[in-house]
């Protein structure tokens, strides 16, 4: 898994801080997501990781009383900044989450719901794109004779592909997993890991996962959070094999025993 | 083990005879309708019954085509008026109302439920009924009463203001927050993450409510419209208030009309023999179509 030849910064995490209401969850995080990438972001459960991940796309606007403090910087401009526009935000950065989540429209209509968002309606093209999305997130070949069912009725690692299906299709430059194989059976979990190799062409990828194992398949990057706090960052093999923190040691080592 | 297996016996028991006495009840009460109606039956058959716009005491004829009519007109009204301020507060409820309202907004909404159905018929003829009839049917009058057709149907042609549109609002109001509780159990139940899903490609929030948050709780809003048709069907007190409960043509939906429930709140002291078994014989005639409706609703929600 060698990171790409000249990578390029495409987010920088500066000392971000966030509260939900009084309750400060990240303390003055720095991080680096590198572009044509995957990072994958560790550490126990509760540490922040999902906090983290909904920061990128200002998930955390949706409810009241969350804060952010510090930057995230996105080709030099901050995308906490108070007038940013979300609705754009978003559609560059798509986000994968833990259970599969189709939208109650058939196959095709799920993967046209975004394109139809950014008015995108000429038939032919839209056609083009659906297809060329379920080909990226290898669901092609086996729901293109059921593009007009109902998408609940696909199983549920077909579900999860169809949701990464969906925001592929509006071209983003960032996709965020947030533990989105951890609901799913070893087969299907391959496929995706399989998938998002083959994706870094195309986007920019950073996932949450408690898997150790695919932490060390997929990533080109690690991260380690523990309380809030980023622990230790570097390249994947770096952080497996010669970590430098004596923490990082004992987490990688603690699972994978 | 043994006393495992009897305490399983009394429980299944407990719950089998509450199911059980449901059933009886209904049941009872529909024999007890039958058994009331047969003289009714026996005189005017079912299809006459039913197609008669008789309501004669001196000729002893009655009809149910009118009461039915009017029955069914009010509560289709009422819940055509009543959804869509449902949807809108349930809506709003779930989805843009900010926390610390919630709770009073949702109780003001409760409260509307618990208004016993005497008080909201008074406040009809004192204060809807008279307001209706000199601000709310000069205006309707003036825009639709010269439509070719159908501009009769929205004329003034009896004073008063008691009629079938001041009863299907009454219903309306009392028949909302049932609707929009229902609906807004539906909306909650949408999963986060589905909402989350459509924010996360872009979506506004409008953008999502219509695309997941209502084909979610679709099924939801449906079984809350048609039970509170149902409720709108059998509702008596209040409709009998504004009703006007006129036996004779509908001239206009400003005219004084009849409903089951009017007919029979309003005749039942004072009935004779005949007149009493067709009383009877309108409601379990109504009773027979709200048990229509219902299995029609069922068997729609099933299937889709
Ligand atoms: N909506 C919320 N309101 C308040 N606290 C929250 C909320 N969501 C998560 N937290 C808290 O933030 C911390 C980090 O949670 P999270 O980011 O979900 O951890 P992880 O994804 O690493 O398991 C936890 O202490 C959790 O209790
Ligand atoms: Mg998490």
């Amino acid at each position: 898994m060698e990171p790409s030849k000249a990578p390029q910064e495409l987010l920088r995490v500066d000392k971000l801080r966030f509260y939900f209401g009084a309750h400060q969850v990240l303390k003055d995080v720095e991080l680096p997501i590198w572009g044509n990438s995957i990072t994958s972001l560790i550490g126990p459960s509760g540490c922040g990781k999902t906090t983290l991940l909904r920061c990128f796309n200002r998930m955390h606007d949706l409810y009241p009383n969350n804060h952010y403090e510090g930057r995230i910087l996105m080709e030099g401009r901050n995308i906490l900044d108070k007038n940013e526009d979300l609705i754009e935000l978003r559609s560059q950065l798509g986000m994968v989450f833990q259970k599969p989540t189709p939208f109650p429209m058939s196959v095709y209509d799920n993967i046209a719901y975004g394109l139809k968002l950014k008015k995108i309606t000429n038939k032919p093209l839209v056609r083009e794109l659906v297809e060329k999305a379920l080909r990226q997130a290898n669901l092609w070949e086996e729901v293109k004779d059921r593009l007009r069912e109902n998408a609940l009725g696909l199983s549920g690692g077909q579900q999860q592909r169809l949701s990464i299906a969906r925001s592929l299709a509006v071209s983003p430059a960032v996709l965020l997993f947030d533990e989105a194989t951890s609901a799913l059976d070893p087969i299907s979990s391959a496929k995706i890991e399989e998938m998002m190799v083959e994706l870094k062409k195309q986007v920019t990828m950073v996932v949450v996962t408690h898997n150790m194992q695919q932490a060390a398949r997929v990533s080109d990057y690690t991260a380690l959070m523990w309380l809030g706090e980023l622990v230790e960052h570097g390249e994947t093999t770096e952080i497996f094999t010669r970590p430098k923190k004596k923490m990082t040691e004992r987490y990688v080592a603690g699972h994978f025993g | 083990m043994n006393t495992k297996k009897t305490a399983n016996l009394i429980f299944f028991l407990m719950t089998g005879f509450g199911a059980a006495s449901l059933v009886f009840m209904t049941a009872g009460i529909l024999v007890t309708l039958v058994v009331e109606s047969w003289p009714g039956i026996e005189r005017f058959g079912v299809i006459k019954f039913l197609l008669s716009r008789d309501w004669n005491y001196a000729k002893e004829s009655f009809g149910a085509a009118r009461p039915l009519t009017g029955a069914i007109l009010a509560a289709v009204m009422a819940v055509a008026m009543a959804t869509p301020v449902a949807l809108g507060v349930a809506i709003f409820l779930t989805e843009l109302c900010p926390a610390k309202l919630k709770g009073s907004v949702a109780l003001a909404i409760e409260l509307l439920a618990a208004i016993p159905s005497v008080i909201y018929g008074l406040w009809g003829l004192f204060v809807l009924a008279p307001f209706l009839e000199k601000y709310f049917q000069p205006l309707v009058g003036k825009v639709l009463g010269d439509v070719p057709w159908i501009g009769g149907y929205f004329q003034t042609k009896m004073a008063g203001g008691l009629n079938l549109v001041t009863a299907s609002m009454i219903l309306g109001v009392m028949i909302l927050p049932f609707i929009a509780s229902l609906a807004r159990e539906g909306f909650a139940q949408v999963p986060e993450a589905l909402k989350e899903s459509a924010y996360g490609l872009g979506a506004t929030r409008w953008e999502t409510i219509r695309a997941v948050v209502w084909p979610s709780a679709q099924k939801a809003v449906m079984g809350g419209i048609i039970m509170a048709t149902g409720r709108a069907l059998g509702e008596t007190m209040a409709v009998a208030y504004v009703i006007g409960n006129r036996h004779g043509a509908l001239e206009s939906l400003f005219s004084p009309y009849v409903t089951v429930t009017s007919v029979i709140a309003n005749e039942f002291n004072e009935a004779g023999p005949i007149q009493m078994s067709a009383l009877f014989y309108l409601t379990l005639a109504l009773f027979l179509a709200n048990l229509l409706i219902l299995s029609l609703a069922k068997r729609l929600l099933r299937r889709t």
